[in-house]
């Protein structure tokens, strides 16, 4: 038997290894990059809804331990309540933001629905079996005008912001909820009419700043993507710049035609820094943008051509949906979910990224069977991005969203999704597609699922924000 | 005039198979979809207010009402019988195409 089965396994010693700080997390980067234990389980959003599996999205347990007789295998779901949740993005209760809040533990999940606009909360105590402890419903949500709820970040004090792209009929504009420790909705963050139009958002509180971006309205994006859409301008392309501690915009960023659809946006990890990235998916371009005297500029600093495509009547965009930057902020990793690769840039100096290594999974362009001939084939391309807090290990998983996944990748609903590693050398800047990892999201119990993001117990490249 | 009318619901077939039909009663003052959850018959569904499409049905016999604007919907899909389920109250008898392939319908990859 594994011991990722025995309850005893350790597990709970993970709490343990930074014995300096009194809250979850870690007191700097470095120490995350010290102190983190290998990541041995990850969680990952699955969903069944928009398809005929007529069952609640859930949550999947991974086993990514090699040393484990179920290394590759969800060793454990938590089901949903309800169906029709899509379940998209997620995030912490806490996370190195709150480290000197005396116990807070970095323990229960935030799990939203992007369609139904359902809040989960789940409870990691015992890692290998998470439960659902509590629901908030959406009519809840819908009393503060908001709908479509997606990124869920900690802030400091132990308070969970979450960024919701619709107002409660899926119209514009979305703004920002707030819950509060015992995980009840404490209000609307943000004075209504900051923005118009919202997604993903990260903060840098020594900076006192938040940068937010744009998708669409609910409305536009759920039913599928349109290009005529993009022509009446119902997809965003600015990001804007916030005063963290008044709840302001205090400027507005227009990317203009090569920023189309600004999705993820994230900071470099170290607290000083005043740089971070955002990726224009549709526009496929990766801006930079960064602090000079009290002014913020976004630049953009690489271009991903778009590639004819014998069966397309027009050039294929590279549709950069996900980005991350390693924990010591040496590496920038992005996805090119249309094209199918994922590519690594040394960003040490943050203004001119250096491509130092990409390689080739599934999508229009990729190998269908990047593993090898004989395992199952990769429908969809690179998506979400998980980095182990060391830099050593990627991992990705191939679903975008229902709709545009049907769009653009039919044959994932009937396959499902795979999750897939690569093997970092950061010393080196290189990446190698493991070809022994492979976790089949085809095989579930109720039929194949999509997968969507990757989050580790102790916090990821993608959560964790200092103070 | 009865209070209930009889929905035919309908799956396309896959493969060259015809697909399964479902009889469901529908109340004049329940949307199809509770109607179908009632009878335990699981359709697609995601927000439930008509913002979202994922409910999309295609009404091939009979009359609907929308009870509130259906915003997931443009103008031209609503004209070609498009109709979401979540917000759709039955007006008469009606044969409905369903399954999550209608949904599909609304919008083709536009690059190809
Ligand atoms: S369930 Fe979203 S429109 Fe009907």
């Amino acid at each position: 038997m594994s011991d990722i089965e025995s309850p005893e396994s350790g597990a709970h010693e993970h709490h343990e290894h930074h014995h300096d700080v009194e809250g979850p997390g870690y007191a700097t980067p470095q120490a995350a990059i010290e102190q983190a234990d290998r990541e041995k389980i990850s969680y990952v959003p699955s969903l069944y809804v928009g398809t005929d599996v007529d069952a609640p999205d859930f949550l999947s347990v991974v086993d990514v331990d090699p040393d484990s007789t179920t290394y590759c295998e969800v060793i454990d779901t938590v089901e949903m309540p309800n169906k029709g949740d899509e379940l998209h993005h997620f995030g912490w209760n806490a996370c190195s933001s709150s480290c000197h809040v005396e116990g807070l533990e970095r323990r229960h999940l935030v799990v939203p629905g992007q369609r139904s606009s359902r809040l989960h909360i789940v409870d990691t105590k015992n890692r290998e079996s998470p439960e659902i402890v509590d629901v908030i419903e959406p009519e809840e949500v819908y009393e503060y005008d908001l709908s479509a709820p997606h990124t869920v970040h900690c802030i400091p004090d132990g308070e969970i912001l979450v960024s919701m792209l619709g107002d409660k009929d899926g119209d514009l504009p979305g703004g920002f909820l707030e819950l509060n420790d015992d995980f009840e909705i404490e209000g609307r963050w943000d004075p209504p009419g900051e923005i118009g139009m919202n997604y993903d958002f990260w903060y840098q509180p020594r900076h006192n700043v938040m940068v937010s971006s744009e998708w669409a309205a609910p409305k536009t994006y759920y039913p599928g993507f349109d290009l005529e859409d993009v022509e009446k301008g119902n997809y965003g392309h600015e990001i804007n710049i916030w005063d963290w501690t008044n709840r302001t915009v205090e400027q507005t960023i227009d990317l203009g035609e090569e920023g189309l659809i600004p999705l993820e946006v994230r900071f470099l990890h170290s607290p000083e820094a005043a740089h971070g990235y955002v990726g224009a998916a549709l526009s496929s371009n990766m801006f930079h943008f960064y602090e000079r005297e009290k002014e913020w500029f976004a630049e953009k600093v690489i271009n991903v051509e778009p590639r004819e495509h014998e069966d397309w009547d027009m050039p294929v965009p590279g549709l950069i949906t996900d980005l991350l930057v390693s924990m010591d902020d040496r590496y920038l990793f992005f996805s090119n979910w249309l094209h199918g690769d994922v590519r690594m840039y040394d960003v040490s100096d943050p203004k001119n990224p250096r491509l130092a290594d990409q390689l080739w999974a599934g999508g229009l362009f990729g190998p269908r069977h990047p593993t090898g001939e004989d395992d199952r084939e990769v429908i969809a391309g690179p998506q979400m991005l998980q980095l182990s807090i060391d830099g050593e290990r990627l991992y990705w998983t191939t679903s975008l969203f229902s709709t545009w996944d049907n769009q653009f990748y039919p044959e994932e609903a009937e396959r499902g999704s795979v999750m897939l590693k690569a093997d970092v050398n950061p010393r080196k800047g290189t990446m190698t597609l493991d070809e022994d990892f492979l976790v089949d999201f085809g095989e579930m119990p109720n039929g194949p699922a999509r997968a969507h993001e990757i989050r580790w117990p102790d916090g990821d490249c993608t959560s964790d924000v200092w103070q | 005039m009865s209070d209930r009318h009889r929905i035919e619901l309908r799956w396309r077939g896959r493969n060259g198979r015809t697909g399964r039909t479902e009889i469901v009663r529908a109340e004049s003052d329940e949307s199809i979809l509770d109607a179908a959850e009632r009878a335990d018959v699981g359709l697609p569904f995601g927000c439930r207010t008509g913002a979202c499409a994922t409910c999309t049905g295609r009404l091939l016999t009979g009359k609907i009402e929308h009870l509130r604007p259906p915003r997931g919907l443009k103008n031209d899909s609503k004209e070609d019988g498009y109709v979401l389920l979540c917000i759709a109250r039955a007006k008469s008898d009606c044969e409905i195409e369903v399954g999550s392939d209608v949904q599909t319908d609304l919008v083709t990859n536009p690059w190809k």
